[in-house]
Protein backbone atom coordinates (compact mmCIF):
# COMPACT_ATOMS: atom_id res chain seq x y z
CA UNK A 1 0.00 0.00 0.00
CA UNK A 2 2.84 2.38 0.66
CA UNK A 3 5.30 2.56 -2.14
CA UNK A 4 3.26 2.74 -5.65
CA UNK A 5 4.77 0.04 -8.30
CA UNK A 6 5.44 1.55 -11.61
CA UNK A 7 2.62 -0.07 -13.03
CA UNK A 8 -0.37 1.84 -11.10
CA UNK A 9 -1.88 4.40 -13.37
CA UNK A 10 -2.07 8.02 -12.09
CA UNK A 11 -5.82 7.53 -11.97
CA UNK A 12 -5.76 4.26 -9.88
CA UNK A 13 -3.28 6.24 -7.61
CA UNK A 14 -6.12 8.54 -7.29
CA UNK A 15 -8.45 6.30 -6.26
CA UNK A 16 -6.85 4.68 -3.73
CA UNK A 17 -5.94 8.19 -2.77
CA UNK A 18 -9.41 9.15 -2.28
CA UNK A 19 -10.30 5.72 -0.83
CA UNK A 20 -7.75 6.78 2.07
CA UNK A 21 -9.61 10.02 2.81
CA UNK A 22 -12.46 8.16 3.00
CA UNK A 23 -11.09 5.69 5.69
CA UNK A 24 -10.12 8.26 7.33
CA UNK A 25 -13.50 10.17 7.64
CA UNK A 26 -14.68 6.85 9.50
CA UNK A 27 -15.33 6.10 12.87
CA UNK A 28 -14.26 3.05 14.98
CA UNK A 29 -17.69 2.01 14.67
CA UNK A 30 -17.71 2.25 10.85
CA UNK A 31 -14.54 1.27 10.01
CA UNK A 32 -15.42 -2.20 11.80
CA UNK A 33 -18.36 -2.59 9.83
CA UNK A 34 -16.65 -2.12 6.90
CA UNK A 35 -13.96 -4.66 7.54
CA UNK A 36 -17.12 -7.22 8.59
CA UNK A 37 -18.59 -6.68 5.57
CA UNK A 38 -15.61 -6.86 3.37
CA UNK A 39 -14.94 -10.03 5.13
CA UNK A 40 -18.17 -11.42 4.21
CA UNK A 41 -18.11 -10.17 0.80
CA UNK A 42 -14.85 -11.47 -0.10
CA UNK A 43 -15.58 -15.08 1.23
CA UNK A 44 -18.40 -15.29 -0.15
CA UNK A 45 -17.13 -14.65 -3.88
CA UNK A 46 -13.83 -16.68 -3.20
CA UNK A 47 -15.24 -19.66 -1.75
CA UNK A 48 -17.88 -21.15 -3.90
CA UNK A 49 -15.36 -20.00 -6.46
CA UNK A 50 -12.25 -22.10 -5.22
CA UNK A 51 -13.78 -25.20 -3.84
CA UNK A 52 -14.29 -28.29 -5.98
CA UNK A 53 -17.36 -28.72 -3.67
CA UNK A 54 -20.73 -27.86 -5.54
CA UNK A 55 -23.32 -26.67 -2.94
CA UNK A 56 -25.63 -28.78 -4.33
CA UNK A 57 -23.87 -31.94 -4.67
CA UNK A 58 -22.99 -34.85 -2.22
CA UNK A 59 -19.41 -35.02 -1.43
CA UNK A 60 -18.28 -37.04 1.62
CA UNK A 61 -20.51 -39.16 4.57
CA UNK A 62 -23.41 -36.61 6.07
CA UNK A 63 -22.93 -34.98 9.44
CA UNK A 64 -19.12 -35.17 9.39
CA UNK A 65 -18.07 -32.44 12.47
CA UNK A 66 -15.61 -30.02 10.95
CA UNK A 67 -12.71 -30.89 10.34
CA UNK A 68 -9.59 -30.06 7.75
CA UNK A 69 -11.17 -31.06 4.92
CA UNK A 70 -14.62 -29.89 5.62
CA UNK A 71 -14.06 -26.83 7.81
CA UNK A 72 -17.79 -26.59 8.56
CA UNK A 73 -18.20 -30.24 8.43
CA UNK A 74 -21.01 -31.95 6.45
CA UNK A 75 -24.78 -31.41 6.73
CA UNK A 76 -27.68 -34.48 6.63
CA UNK A 77 -27.08 -34.64 2.80
CA UNK A 78 -23.19 -35.39 2.87
CA UNK A 79 -22.91 -31.54 1.26
CA UNK A 80 -19.99 -29.46 2.14
CA UNK A 81 -21.56 -26.70 4.56
CA UNK A 82 -18.24 -24.16 4.60
CA UNK A 83 -19.64 -24.00 0.43
CA UNK A 84 -23.05 -23.73 1.59
CA UNK A 85 -22.90 -21.08 3.95
CA UNK A 86 -21.07 -18.94 1.44
CA UNK A 87 -23.26 -19.67 -1.64
CA UNK A 88 -25.59 -18.53 0.58
CA UNK A 89 -23.99 -15.15 1.89
CA UNK A 90 -24.19 -14.41 -2.25
CA UNK A 91 -27.85 -14.84 -2.41
CA UNK A 92 -29.08 -13.62 0.62
CA UNK A 93 -26.72 -10.49 0.20
CA UNK A 94 -28.34 -10.13 -3.52
CA UNK A 95 -31.86 -10.68 -2.29
CA UNK A 96 -31.55 -8.38 0.22
CA UNK A 97 -30.05 -5.85 -1.90
CA UNK A 98 -33.02 -6.65 -4.69
CA UNK A 99 -35.25 -5.69 -1.69
CA UNK A 100 -34.07 -2.25 -0.51
CA UNK A 101 -33.50 -1.06 -3.83
CA UNK A 102 -36.74 -1.24 -5.51
CA UNK A 103 -38.80 0.26 -2.62
CA UNK A 104 -36.26 3.28 -2.31
CA UNK A 105 -37.03 4.08 -5.78
CA UNK A 106 -40.41 3.60 -5.53
CA UNK A 107 -40.48 5.41 -2.29
CA UNK A 108 -38.49 8.25 -3.58
CA UNK A 109 -40.61 8.81 -6.48
CA UNK A 110 -44.01 8.67 -4.98
CA UNK A 111 -42.65 11.02 -1.60
CA UNK A 112 -41.02 13.65 -4.45
CA UNK A 113 -44.59 13.83 -6.30
CA UNK A 114 -46.51 14.05 -2.68
CA UNK A 115 -43.82 16.92 -1.87
CA UNK A 116 -43.83 18.87 -4.80
CA UNK A 117 -47.59 18.33 -5.32
CA UNK A 118 -49.70 21.33 -3.82
CA UNK A 119 -53.55 19.68 -4.34
CA UNK A 120 -54.92 19.81 -0.99
CA UNK A 121 -56.90 16.50 -1.38
CA UNK A 122 -54.00 14.04 -2.64
CA UNK A 123 -52.02 15.54 0.80
CA UNK A 124 -54.57 14.41 3.26
CA UNK A 125 -55.20 10.90 1.28
CA UNK A 126 -51.54 10.88 1.13
CA UNK A 127 -51.00 11.32 4.86
CA UNK A 128 -53.70 8.61 5.82
CA UNK A 129 -52.38 5.76 3.40
CA UNK A 130 -48.69 6.21 4.33
CA UNK A 131 -49.61 6.93 8.06
CA UNK A 132 -52.11 3.88 7.96
CA UNK A 133 -49.00 1.79 5.72
CA UNK A 134 -46.33 2.16 8.12
CA UNK A 135 -48.63 1.30 11.33
CA UNK A 136 -49.73 -2.40 9.95
CA UNK A 137 -47.78 -5.09 11.64
CA UNK A 138 -44.56 -5.47 9.37
CA UNK A 139 -44.36 -9.42 9.79
CA UNK A 140 -48.12 -10.31 9.24
CA UNK A 141 -48.68 -7.52 6.28
CA UNK A 142 -45.42 -9.66 4.54
CA UNK A 143 -46.90 -12.89 5.07
CA UNK A 144 -50.67 -11.88 4.07
CA UNK A 145 -49.26 -10.81 0.83
CA UNK A 146 -46.91 -14.22 0.62
CA UNK A 147 -50.16 -16.06 1.04
CA UNK A 148 -51.45 -14.35 -1.32
CA UNK A 149 -48.70 -14.29 -4.05
CA UNK A 150 -47.01 -17.67 -3.72
CA UNK A 151 -44.93 -19.27 -0.75
CA UNK A 152 -41.44 -18.87 -2.76
CA UNK A 153 -38.67 -16.10 -3.63
CA UNK A 154 -40.88 -14.28 -6.01
CA UNK A 155 -43.64 -13.69 -3.66
CA UNK A 156 -41.14 -12.71 -0.84
CA UNK A 157 -39.83 -9.95 -3.10
CA UNK A 158 -42.92 -8.63 -3.81
CA UNK A 159 -44.31 -8.95 -0.57
CA UNK A 160 -41.25 -6.99 0.77
CA UNK A 161 -41.05 -4.27 -2.16
CA UNK A 162 -44.86 -3.54 -1.51
CA UNK A 163 -44.73 -3.43 2.74
CA UNK A 164 -41.02 -1.29 2.89
CA UNK A 165 -41.56 1.82 0.51
CA UNK A 166 -44.03 3.67 2.65
CA UNK A 167 -41.12 4.92 5.12
CA UNK A 168 -39.27 6.07 2.02
CA UNK A 169 -41.71 7.97 1.12
CA UNK A 170 -42.00 9.33 4.14
CA UNK A 171 -38.73 10.52 4.40
CA UNK A 172 -38.67 11.73 0.13
CA UNK A 173 -41.79 13.54 1.23
CA UNK A 174 -40.59 15.67 4.07
CA UNK A 175 -37.49 16.69 1.96
CA UNK A 176 -38.69 17.75 -0.96
CA UNK A 177 -41.19 19.72 0.95
CA UNK A 178 -38.49 21.80 1.71
CA UNK A 179 -37.06 21.70 -1.43
CA UNK A 180 -39.88 22.71 -3.76
CA UNK A 181 -39.13 26.45 -3.62
CA UNK A 182 -35.63 26.20 -3.24
CA UNK A 183 -33.60 28.51 -6.18
CA UNK A 184 -32.33 25.94 -8.46
CA UNK A 185 -35.97 24.29 -8.62
CA UNK A 186 -37.42 27.75 -9.45
CA UNK A 187 -34.57 28.40 -12.03
CA UNK A 188 -35.67 24.88 -13.57
CA UNK A 189 -39.10 26.00 -13.80
CA UNK A 190 -38.02 29.22 -15.57
CA UNK A 191 -35.80 27.22 -17.92
CA UNK A 192 -39.30 25.57 -19.25
CA UNK A 193 -38.38 22.16 -18.02
CA UNK A 194 -41.37 20.00 -17.39
CA UNK A 195 -42.53 18.76 -14.38
CA UNK A 196 -41.23 15.25 -14.48
CA UNK A 197 -37.88 16.23 -15.27
CA UNK A 198 -37.65 18.37 -12.61
CA UNK A 199 -38.33 15.82 -10.34
CA UNK A 200 -36.68 12.93 -11.25
CA UNK A 201 -32.97 15.25 -12.51
CA UNK A 202 -33.88 18.24 -10.24
CA UNK A 203 -35.09 17.12 -6.99
CA UNK A 204 -34.79 13.07 -6.63
CA UNK A 205 -31.17 13.30 -6.80
CA UNK A 206 -31.30 15.57 -3.50
CA UNK A 207 -33.73 13.73 -1.31
CA UNK A 208 -31.78 10.36 -2.06
CA UNK A 209 -28.84 10.67 0.17
CA UNK A 210 -31.51 10.69 3.08
CA UNK A 211 -33.51 7.87 1.69
CA UNK A 212 -29.72 5.74 1.52
CA UNK A 213 -29.04 6.84 5.38
CA UNK A 214 -32.54 4.69 5.67
CA UNK A 215 -31.66 1.96 3.56
CA UNK A 216 -29.19 0.45 5.40
CA UNK A 217 -30.91 -0.12 9.00
CA UNK A 218 -33.88 -1.04 6.20
CA UNK A 219 -31.34 -3.71 4.79
CA UNK A 220 -30.85 -5.18 8.21
CA UNK A 221 -34.56 -5.38 8.39
CA UNK A 222 -34.84 -7.35 5.17
CA UNK A 223 -32.10 -9.53 5.48
CA UNK A 224 -33.55 -10.45 8.71
CA UNK A 225 -37.35 -11.23 6.87
CA UNK A 226 -35.99 -13.39 4.14
CA UNK A 227 -34.05 -15.31 6.04
CA UNK A 228 -37.12 -15.75 8.59
CA UNK A 229 -39.51 -16.42 6.39
CA UNK A 230 -37.31 -19.01 4.24
CA UNK A 231 -37.22 -20.12 7.82
CA UNK A 232 -40.57 -20.63 8.11
CA UNK A 233 -40.61 -22.66 4.75
CA UNK A 234 -42.41 -19.54 2.91
CA UNK A 235 -39.60 -18.28 1.17
CA UNK A 236 -36.16 -19.19 -0.70
CA UNK A 237 -36.78 -23.45 -0.31
CA UNK A 238 -34.30 -26.23 0.17
CA UNK A 239 -32.37 -27.31 -1.85
CA UNK A 240 -30.76 -24.06 -2.52
CA UNK A 241 -28.42 -22.18 -0.12
CA UNK A 242 -29.81 -19.74 2.03
CA UNK A 243 -29.47 -18.83 5.35
CA UNK A 244 -33.13 -19.16 6.89
CA UNK A 245 -33.47 -22.23 5.03
CA UNK A 246 -30.19 -24.49 6.06
CA UNK A 247 -30.90 -23.15 9.84
CA UNK A 248 -34.62 -24.70 9.20
CA UNK A 249 -32.67 -27.85 7.85
CA UNK A 250 -30.17 -27.84 11.05
CA UNK A 251 -32.50 -27.60 13.32
CA UNK A 252 -33.61 -30.63 13.19
CA UNK A 253 -29.98 -32.00 14.22
CA UNK A 254 -29.53 -29.32 17.12
CA UNK A 255 -29.29 -31.46 19.79
CA UNK A 256 -26.16 -33.98 18.18
CA UNK A 257 -24.71 -31.77 15.02
CA UNK A 258 -25.23 -28.01 16.17
CA UNK A 259 -22.70 -26.81 13.79
CA UNK A 260 -25.43 -27.29 11.09
CA UNK A 261 -26.97 -24.19 12.61
CA UNK A 262 -23.86 -22.31 13.96
CA UNK A 263 -22.12 -21.13 11.24
CA UNK A 264 -24.98 -20.07 8.85
CA UNK A 265 -26.65 -18.57 11.81
CA UNK A 266 -23.16 -16.88 12.54
CA UNK A 267 -22.98 -15.44 9.39
CA UNK A 268 -25.88 -14.44 8.51
CA UNK A 269 -25.73 -12.43 12.04
CA UNK A 270 -22.72 -11.03 11.48
CA UNK A 271 -23.74 -9.55 7.90
CA UNK A 272 -26.42 -7.86 10.03
CA UNK A 273 -24.15 -6.22 12.66
CA UNK A 274 -21.79 -5.17 10.25
CA UNK A 275 -24.40 -3.30 8.30
CA UNK A 276 -25.50 -2.21 11.88
CA UNK A 277 -22.20 -0.96 12.78
CA UNK A 278 -22.05 0.90 9.68
CA UNK A 279 -25.08 2.45 9.88
CA UNK A 280 -24.53 3.77 13.32
CA UNK A 281 -21.19 5.15 12.80
CA UNK A 282 -22.02 6.79 9.88
CA UNK A 283 -24.97 8.28 11.74
CA UNK A 284 -23.01 9.18 14.66
CA UNK A 285 -20.52 11.15 11.99
CA UNK A 286 -23.13 13.01 10.51
CA UNK A 287 -24.71 14.48 13.95
CA UNK A 288 -20.81 15.59 14.26
CA UNK A 289 -20.73 13.29 17.39
CA UNK A 290 -16.99 12.19 17.29
CA UNK A 291 -13.92 14.31 17.06
CA UNK B 1 -59.40 12.37 18.54
CA UNK B 2 -57.22 12.71 15.25
CA UNK B 3 -56.03 9.73 16.78
CA UNK B 4 -59.12 7.74 17.41
CA UNK B 5 -60.02 8.51 13.42
CA UNK B 6 -56.05 7.50 12.29
CA UNK B 7 -56.61 4.16 14.34
CA UNK B 8 -60.07 3.43 12.85
CA UNK B 9 -58.90 4.44 9.29
CA UNK B 10 -56.33 1.50 9.92
CA UNK B 11 -58.52 -0.94 10.78
CA UNK B 12 -60.49 0.46 7.98
CA UNK B 13 -58.20 -0.34 5.25
CA UNK B 14 -56.91 -3.18 7.56
CA UNK B 15 -60.29 -4.89 6.56
CA UNK B 16 -59.87 -4.21 2.71
CA UNK B 17 -56.55 -5.59 2.55
CA UNK B 18 -57.92 -8.62 4.38
CA UNK B 19 -60.98 -8.65 1.67
CA UNK B 20 -58.77 -8.12 -1.07
CA UNK B 21 -56.01 -10.95 -0.02
CA UNK B 22 -58.42 -14.12 -1.57
CA UNK B 23 -59.63 -11.62 -4.69
CA UNK B 24 -56.31 -10.69 -5.32
CA UNK B 25 -54.55 -14.35 -5.93
CA UNK B 26 -53.85 -14.61 -9.02
CA UNK B 27 -56.15 -17.07 -11.12
CA UNK B 28 -59.24 -18.59 -9.66
CA UNK B 29 -58.60 -19.44 -5.61
CA UNK B 30 -61.33 -22.21 -5.87
CA UNK B 31 -59.45 -23.86 -8.76
CA UNK B 32 -56.26 -23.59 -7.07
CA UNK B 33 -57.79 -25.46 -4.04
CA UNK B 34 -59.59 -28.32 -5.53
CA UNK B 35 -57.01 -28.99 -8.67
CA UNK B 36 -57.40 -29.77 -11.85
CA UNK B 37 -60.00 -32.27 -12.06
CA UNK B 38 -62.52 -30.36 -9.83
CA UNK B 39 -66.05 -31.20 -11.38
CA UNK B 40 -68.15 -28.24 -11.83
CA UNK B 41 -70.43 -28.43 -8.53
CA UNK B 42 -67.43 -28.60 -6.74
CA UNK B 43 -66.28 -25.23 -7.83
CA UNK B 44 -69.47 -23.88 -7.05
CA UNK B 45 -69.68 -24.85 -3.49
CA UNK B 46 -65.88 -24.51 -2.92
CA UNK B 47 -66.06 -20.48 -4.09
CA UNK B 48 -69.23 -20.28 -2.21
CA UNK B 49 -67.59 -21.61 1.36
CA UNK B 50 -64.72 -18.80 0.56
CA UNK B 51 -67.31 -16.11 -0.38
CA UNK B 52 -66.29 -15.19 -3.77
CA UNK B 53 -69.48 -15.56 -5.77
CA UNK B 54 -71.05 -12.91 -7.11
CA UNK B 55 -70.08 -9.49 -7.91
CA UNK B 56 -67.51 -7.85 -6.33
CA UNK B 57 -69.55 -5.11 -4.47
CA UNK B 58 -71.99 -7.60 -3.46
CA UNK B 59 -68.65 -9.51 -2.01
CA UNK B 60 -67.73 -6.68 -0.10
CA UNK B 61 -71.09 -6.34 1.61
CA UNK B 62 -71.56 -9.55 2.60
CA UNK B 63 -68.05 -9.98 4.12
CA UNK B 64 -68.34 -6.56 6.12
CA UNK B 65 -72.05 -7.58 7.24
CA UNK B 66 -70.64 -11.21 8.67
CA UNK B 67 -67.61 -9.40 10.31
CA UNK B 68 -69.98 -7.46 11.99
CA UNK B 69 -71.80 -10.23 13.22
CA UNK B 70 -68.22 -12.23 14.04
CA UNK B 71 -68.51 -14.41 11.40
CA UNK B 72 -65.05 -14.54 10.40
CA UNK B 73 -65.77 -17.56 7.52
CA UNK B 74 -64.63 -21.17 8.25
CA UNK B 75 -61.29 -23.21 7.88
CA UNK B 76 -60.90 -24.86 4.35
CA UNK B 77 -58.84 -27.45 6.60
CA UNK B 78 -60.54 -28.19 9.33
CA UNK B 79 -64.45 -26.79 8.44
CA UNK B 80 -64.36 -25.00 11.88
CA UNK B 81 -65.38 -21.30 12.43
CA UNK B 82 -62.13 -19.15 11.98
CA UNK B 83 -63.23 -17.67 15.26
CA UNK B 84 -62.81 -20.56 17.42
CA UNK B 85 -59.63 -21.24 16.04
CA UNK B 86 -58.92 -17.96 16.57
CA UNK B 87 -59.84 -18.07 20.15
CA UNK B 88 -58.90 -21.07 20.81
CA UNK B 89 -55.34 -19.99 19.91
CA UNK B 90 -54.95 -16.66 21.32
CA UNK B 91 -54.47 -17.18 24.65
CA UNK B 92 -51.31 -18.42 24.12
CA UNK B 93 -49.81 -15.71 22.13
CA UNK B 94 -51.42 -13.29 24.39
CA UNK B 95 -49.16 -15.07 27.19
CA UNK B 96 -46.13 -15.30 25.88
CA UNK B 97 -46.48 -11.20 25.12
CA UNK B 98 -47.37 -10.97 28.73
CA UNK B 99 -44.48 -12.40 30.18
CA UNK B 100 -42.03 -10.64 27.41
CA UNK B 101 -43.10 -7.52 28.31
CA UNK B 102 -42.75 -8.25 31.89
CA UNK B 103 -39.21 -10.07 31.28
CA UNK B 104 -38.60 -6.77 29.40
CA UNK B 105 -39.27 -4.01 32.31
CA UNK B 106 -37.45 -6.68 34.98
CA UNK B 107 -34.14 -6.44 32.60
CA UNK B 108 -34.30 -3.37 30.86
CA UNK B 109 -34.79 -1.50 33.79
CA UNK B 110 -31.33 -1.88 35.96
CA UNK B 111 -29.50 -1.98 32.22
CA UNK B 112 -30.97 1.02 31.35
CA UNK B 113 -29.80 2.96 34.84
CA UNK B 114 -26.81 1.27 34.72
CA UNK B 115 -26.09 2.43 31.14
CA UNK B 116 -26.76 5.77 31.90
CA UNK B 117 -24.50 5.92 35.70
CA UNK B 118 -21.66 4.40 33.76
CA UNK B 119 -21.89 5.77 30.61
CA UNK B 120 -18.05 6.87 30.74
CA UNK B 121 -16.50 3.65 31.77
CA UNK B 122 -15.79 0.08 30.12
CA UNK B 123 -19.38 -1.05 31.15
CA UNK B 124 -21.01 1.67 28.94
CA UNK B 125 -18.91 1.04 26.07
CA UNK B 126 -19.78 -2.80 26.18
CA UNK B 127 -23.69 -2.21 26.49
CA UNK B 128 -23.26 -0.03 22.93
CA UNK B 129 -21.18 -2.28 21.41
CA UNK B 130 -23.66 -5.41 23.29
CA UNK B 131 -26.54 -3.99 22.49
CA UNK B 132 -25.63 -2.99 18.87
CA UNK B 133 -25.02 -6.52 18.37
CA UNK B 134 -27.98 -8.33 20.02
CA UNK B 135 -30.53 -5.75 17.87
CA UNK B 136 -28.89 -7.28 15.00
CA UNK B 137 -29.05 -11.00 15.65
CA UNK B 138 -32.21 -12.57 14.17
CA UNK B 139 -34.79 -14.32 16.36
CA UNK B 140 -34.79 -17.43 15.04
CA UNK B 141 -30.89 -17.48 15.39
CA UNK B 142 -30.65 -16.47 19.00
CA UNK B 143 -33.70 -18.51 19.95
CA UNK B 144 -31.78 -21.56 18.38
CA UNK B 145 -28.79 -20.81 20.38
CA UNK B 146 -30.76 -20.61 23.83
CA UNK B 147 -32.40 -24.06 23.08
CA UNK B 148 -28.86 -25.49 22.42
CA UNK B 149 -27.67 -23.74 26.04
CA UNK B 150 -30.79 -23.98 28.41
CA UNK B 151 -32.77 -27.16 26.87
CA UNK B 152 -29.57 -29.35 25.72
CA UNK B 153 -27.09 -28.57 27.97
CA UNK B 154 -28.25 -27.81 30.87
CA UNK B 155 -31.98 -29.25 30.65
CA UNK B 156 -33.12 -26.27 32.48
CA UNK B 157 -36.34 -25.79 29.50
CA UNK B 158 -37.99 -27.80 27.95
CA UNK B 159 -36.96 -27.61 24.28
CA UNK B 160 -40.48 -27.07 23.06
CA UNK B 161 -43.82 -27.40 23.38
CA UNK B 162 -46.94 -26.00 25.62
CA UNK B 163 -48.89 -26.69 28.69
CA UNK B 164 -51.93 -24.42 29.54
CA UNK B 165 -52.20 -23.16 32.94
CA UNK B 166 -50.71 -20.67 34.86
CA UNK B 167 -47.45 -21.26 36.69
CA UNK B 168 -47.41 -24.10 34.87
CA UNK B 169 -47.12 -22.51 31.88
CA UNK B 170 -44.23 -19.70 32.36
CA UNK B 171 -41.89 -23.02 32.72
CA UNK B 172 -42.50 -22.99 28.75
CA UNK B 173 -42.97 -19.92 28.26
CA UNK B 174 -39.42 -18.09 29.64
CA UNK B 175 -37.04 -19.22 27.37
CA UNK B 176 -39.49 -17.78 24.22
CA UNK B 177 -40.03 -14.51 25.74
CA UNK B 178 -36.11 -14.23 26.72
CA UNK B 179 -35.53 -14.73 23.14
CA UNK B 180 -37.59 -12.17 22.40
CA UNK B 181 -36.22 -10.00 24.90
CA UNK B 182 -32.84 -9.94 23.67
CA UNK B 183 -33.70 -7.63 20.69
CA UNK B 184 -36.53 -5.57 22.90
CA UNK B 185 -34.05 -5.14 25.46
CA UNK B 186 -30.82 -3.54 24.53
CA UNK B 187 -33.64 -0.92 22.45
CA UNK B 188 -35.72 -0.06 25.49
CA UNK B 189 -32.80 0.35 27.64
CA UNK B 190 -31.25 2.84 25.57
CA UNK B 191 -34.12 4.67 24.84
CA UNK B 192 -34.20 5.18 29.40
CA UNK B 193 -30.10 5.41 29.07
CA UNK B 194 -30.49 8.47 26.61
CA UNK B 195 -33.72 10.01 28.65
CA UNK B 196 -31.61 9.44 32.24
CA UNK B 197 -28.84 11.06 30.61
CA UNK B 198 -30.91 13.87 29.15
CA UNK B 199 -32.38 14.41 32.21
CA UNK B 200 -29.53 14.69 34.63
CA UNK B 201 -28.32 17.55 32.28
CA UNK B 202 -31.33 19.61 34.00
CA UNK B 203 -30.77 22.34 36.62
CA UNK B 204 -33.10 20.53 39.11
CA UNK B 205 -30.77 17.51 39.33
CA UNK B 206 -27.89 19.89 39.96
CA UNK B 207 -30.03 22.06 42.79
CA UNK B 208 -30.96 18.53 44.11
CA UNK B 209 -26.71 17.78 44.13
CA UNK B 210 -26.20 20.61 45.89
CA UNK B 211 -28.97 20.15 48.46
CA UNK B 212 -27.43 17.56 49.78
CA UNK B 213 -29.97 14.72 48.42
CA UNK B 214 -28.58 11.40 48.78
CA UNK B 215 -29.42 8.04 48.33
CA UNK B 216 -32.61 6.23 46.59
CA UNK B 217 -34.13 9.71 47.29
CA UNK B 218 -32.04 11.17 44.68
CA UNK B 219 -32.12 8.11 42.29
CA UNK B 220 -35.63 7.76 41.90
CA UNK B 221 -37.46 11.43 42.47
CA UNK B 222 -34.38 13.11 40.37
CA UNK B 223 -33.52 10.82 37.86
CA UNK B 224 -35.27 7.98 37.65
CA UNK B 225 -38.98 9.05 37.46
CA UNK B 226 -38.63 12.12 35.19
CA UNK B 227 -37.05 10.19 32.58
CA UNK B 228 -39.57 7.28 32.51
CA UNK B 229 -42.30 8.87 29.94
CA UNK B 230 -40.60 7.58 26.76
CA UNK B 231 -39.74 4.57 28.30
CA UNK B 232 -43.06 3.22 29.47
CA UNK B 233 -44.25 4.65 25.83
CA UNK B 234 -41.79 2.43 24.18
CA UNK B 235 -43.16 -0.29 26.39
CA UNK B 236 -46.71 -0.22 24.61
CA UNK B 237 -45.42 -0.46 21.06
CA UNK B 238 -43.19 -3.20 21.96
CA UNK B 239 -46.38 -4.95 22.60
CA UNK B 240 -47.46 -4.62 19.24
CA UNK B 241 -44.16 -5.55 18.20
CA UNK B 242 -44.18 -8.88 20.20
CA UNK B 243 -47.04 -9.90 18.49
CA UNK B 244 -45.02 -9.61 15.20
CA UNK B 245 -42.06 -11.54 16.61
CA UNK B 246 -44.43 -14.22 17.81
CA UNK B 247 -45.24 -15.52 14.54
CA UNK B 248 -41.34 -16.67 14.06
CA UNK B 249 -40.63 -17.88 17.85
CA UNK B 250 -44.22 -20.09 18.18
CA UNK B 251 -42.29 -21.98 15.49
CA UNK B 252 -39.23 -22.45 17.09
CA UNK B 253 -40.56 -23.14 20.58
CA UNK B 254 -43.83 -25.19 18.69
CA UNK B 255 -46.13 -22.82 20.71
CA UNK B 256 -49.05 -23.64 19.54
CA UNK B 257 -50.54 -19.93 19.41
CA UNK B 258 -51.68 -17.91 16.28
CA UNK B 259 -48.23 -17.21 15.36
CA UNK B 260 -48.05 -21.00 14.39
CA UNK B 261 -51.63 -20.74 13.25
CA UNK B 262 -50.90 -17.96 10.71
CA UNK B 263 -47.69 -19.58 9.40
CA UNK B 264 -49.97 -23.07 8.80
CA UNK B 265 -52.68 -21.74 7.08
CA UNK B 266 -50.49 -19.90 4.74
CA UNK B 267 -48.47 -23.07 4.10
CA UNK B 268 -51.99 -24.80 3.69
CA UNK B 269 -53.16 -21.76 1.35
CA UNK B 270 -56.09 -21.81 3.90
CA UNK B 271 -57.15 -18.42 2.49
CA UNK B 272 -60.03 -17.91 4.91
CA UNK B 273 -58.13 -18.54 7.99
CA UNK B 274 -55.03 -16.16 6.70
CA UNK B 275 -57.74 -13.57 5.90
CA UNK B 276 -59.17 -13.88 9.38
CA UNK B 277 -56.12 -14.12 11.60
CA UNK B 278 -54.27 -11.04 9.59
CA UNK B 279 -57.75 -9.20 9.94
CA UNK B 280 -57.94 -10.12 13.70
CA UNK B 281 -54.16 -9.93 14.66
CA UNK B 282 -53.74 -6.77 12.69
CA UNK B 283 -56.88 -5.36 14.49
CA UNK B 284 -55.01 -6.21 17.65
CA UNK B 285 -51.59 -4.72 16.86
CA UNK B 286 -53.81 -1.02 15.82
CA UNK B 287 -55.52 -1.20 19.03
CA UNK B 288 -52.20 -1.71 21.37
CA UNK B 289 -50.66 0.87 19.20
CA UNK B 290 -53.35 3.29 19.85
CA UNK B 291 -53.36 2.64 23.21
CA UNK B 292 -49.80 3.49 23.61
CA UNK B 293 -50.24 6.77 21.75
CA UNK B 294 -53.37 7.77 24.61
CA UNK B 295 -50.45 7.03 27.08
CA UNK B 296 -47.66 8.75 25.63
CA UNK B 297 -49.75 11.87 24.87
CA UNK B 298 -51.52 11.53 28.65
CA UNK B 299 -47.60 11.38 29.61
CA UNK B 300 -46.07 13.66 27.53
CA UNK B 301 -48.28 16.38 26.46
CA UNK B 302 -45.55 17.57 23.60
CA UNK B 303 -46.24 14.37 22.00
CA UNK B 304 -49.78 15.38 21.13
CA UNK B 305 -49.27 18.60 19.46
CA UNK B 306 -46.84 16.51 17.12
Amino acid sequence: MTTASAGISAVGQLRRFELRRRWRQLNAESRWGVVILALILLLSVSVPLLSPNDPYGFVDQPLQPPSATFLFGTDHLGRDLLVRVFAAARLDIALAILGVSVPIVIGTFIGTLAGTTRNRIAETVWDGLVNALTAFPEIILVLGIVAMVGADVRGLLIAIWISRWAQYARIARAKSLALRDAEFVQAAQVLGYSQLRILIRHIMPNVFSEALAYALSDFIFIIVIIGGLSFLGLGVTPPTPEWGAMLAEGRLYLRTEPWLILFPGFFLSLTAIGVALLAQGLERISKGEDE
Amino acid sequence: MRRLAQAFFVAFLLMVFAFLLIRLIPGDPAMILLGDQATEEDVIAYRKLLGIDGSIPSQFGRYVANLVRGDFGVSIRSREPVLSIVQKRLPISLWLTVTTIFMTVLLALPLGVAAALYRRTWFGHAFQIGASVLVATPVFFSGLLLILLFAVQINFAPIAGYQAGFPANLYYLWLPALTINFVLVPVLARILQSSIVETAAEEFVEAAVIRGTQGWRFYWRYLLRPSLAPTIAALGYFAATVVSYAVIIEIIFNLPGIGMTLVDAVRNRDYPLVQGIVFLSGLLVVGLTFMADLVNGWLDPRAKIR
